[in-house]
């Protein structure tokens, strides 16, 4: 069977279209992660997520939209709460990861579910994407989207530098705590799409290249959203091709993206110097 | 004429140790104040306040005749106030130097509202005033610290502000572009009749400047000039 042929089927197109919108919108949440040094966050949602897993489980509701919703909760709430206690996210990041973690453990012991079952949270597959899967990704990349055209400068200035986007009368925090928002509610559907320890394919990794080889924010956001439909798309048909695991596959194909980025720039820099 | 900035009893703590006990500085319009003190005297948490960055335990802080305690969101008035801090963590992505210094802009375009020609117009007056007008394209980071220094106070100048707050501008510069700096202050300070409060441990390079000098120490504050 062709690869053109393969797109007849329903979960190839289901995949490429969740690829279309999450490889061009996420990319520009790695950008804010990078930026903001919100690493940290990422892990602490993983692990909410798979306390919402053990719970849905537990309560025989859909784990996965459990998971969706108790990423949503808590990324609501990390930056408010992180402001009361004085305490950065990244701190605040470590705190939930293992309580979250520790609580989901006790619940998947005592109500004796099989931990695989818990775990299977963690691992995402975007060839079994549903009609509502496709329309969450689409809705999140539009409002990702749609957030930055609308408050670039604000978030220009966010990323630049926080003290300075309060001191000429940005609402700072407003802006950094949809930041966290949106963050959450990405990372809780790339969970779904690709798994919580590939997330990086979508959301970082292409935001790393992109960082490499840009002048200004407009370029970062640009290239890391051509970078995660390149990887994304690219990634898809190598692993029909090659018959490997399409998430691993787009991973691969965006560490060699850095790589060629990471080669560009030095070449770039060798020729500034010369010159 | 009301004070543009005036501090009566001031505490302020932070954790366990009480940073200012009972500071009493004022600053008329126009007046350039300079606050100087040993490290850790206080003089970056007295900008704060000044700013509504930081709360105080106790004490009154009026700026621009607003009473800052009456208001949960100091925004509006933030607007007004310029600031030049002593080093920006700004080197997370690359921007050139314009944009830095339309950022300054920011605030008073309004959210959802894209910068237009005046305030490109008003980027570009800032930048020529502080002498940076040739390395608009660069890249912030590729500039030299002293450079670094201008982009930050043409910011703040662009910003069009009644009061401009400077932490420490000439820490990290050689002694000749200290005084170049220090200079370019002055002027834009009575070019524009900006209230300036200047906070440095140098006192001897402020002194010709300043209509008055404060010294912070122990946590009180004292007019030595």
């Amino acid at each position: 069977m062709s690869w053109i042929q393969t797109l007849n089927f329903p979960f190839m197109q289901h995949a490429l279209i969740a690829i279309l919108f999450a490889g061009i919108a996420f990319p520009m949440i790695g950008v804010f992660v990078l930026s903001l040094n919100l690493i940290p966050l990422r892990f602490a949602m993983m692990h909410v997520a798979l306390l919402g897993g053990a719970i849905g489980l537990f309560l025989k509701v859909d784990p996965l939209l459990l998971g969706l919703l108790f990423c949503i909760l808590s990324s609501m709430a990390l930056g408010p709460i992180s402001e009361k206690m004085k305490l950065g996210v990244g701190i605040l990041s470590g705190y939930f990861m293992t309580l979250t973690l520790a609580l989901a453990f006790i619940l998947i012991y005592k109500a004796d579910i099989h931990v695989l079952e818990a775990f299977n949270i963690l691992w995402g597959n975007i060839l079994s994407l549903t009609i509502l899967d496709l329309i969450i990704v689409g809705l999140i990349s539009l409002m990702i989207l749609i957030m930055v055209f609308l408050f670039f400068k604000e978030i220009q200035a966010i990323l630049y530098d926080r003290e300075i986007a309060l001191a000429v009368g940005l609402p700072e925090k407003l802006f950094y705590y949809l930041i966290i928002f949106m963050l959450g509610l990405t990372i809780a559907v790339s969970m779904r799409m690709i798994g919580a320890l590939l997330i990086d394919a979508f959301v970082l990794l292409p935001a790393m290249a992109a960082t490499l080889i840009s002048r200004s924010l407009k370029q970062t956001f640009f290239f890391s959203s051509l970078f995660g439909l390149l990887s994304g798309m690219a990634g898809l048909y190598l692993s029909f091709v090659f018959d490997i695991p399409t998430s691993s596959t787009i991973i691969l194909v965006a560490s060699l993206i850095i790589a060629g980025c990471f080669l560009f720039r030095r070449r770039l820099s060798g020729y500034e110097k010369v010159r | 004429m009301h004070h543009s900035i005036e501090l009566a009893e001031l505490y302020v703590r932070l954790g366990n140790v009480s940073v200012l006990q009972g500071v009493n500085i004022e600053a008329k319009p126009c007046e350039f104040i300079s606050v100087v003190g040993a490290n850790g005297a206080g003089k970056t948490t007295l900008l704060k306040v000044v700013n509504g960055i930081l709360k105080p335990s106790q004490g009154r802080i009026t700026v621009l005749g607003y009473n800052l305690s009456h208001y949960k969101n100091l925004n509006f008035l933030r607007k007004e106030i310029g600031v030049v801090p002593q080093k920006s963590n700004s080197n997370r992505f690359p921007i050139c130097v314009e944009e830095a210094v339309l950022m300054g802009r920011y605030g008073k375009i309004g959210l959802m509202r894209r910068p237009k020609e005046p305030d490109w117009d008003k980027a570009y007056e800032a930048m020529k005033a502080v002498g940076i007008s040739q390395f608009s394209k660069k890249l912030v980071p590729e500039l030299s610290g002293g450079e670094q220094q201008k982009v930050a106070l043409a910011r703040a100048i662009a910003q069009e502000p009644l009061i401009l707050l400077l932490d420490e501008p000439t820490t990290y510069l050689d002694q000749e572009s200290r005084s170049e700096i220090m200079e370019i202050i002055h002027t834009i300070h009575h070019q524009r009749e900006l209230t300036t409060l200047l906070v440095s441990h140098d006192d001897q390079l402020v002194e010709q400047y300043s209509d008055k000098i404060y010294l912070l120490k122990e946590g009180k504050g004292y007019l030595i000039k």
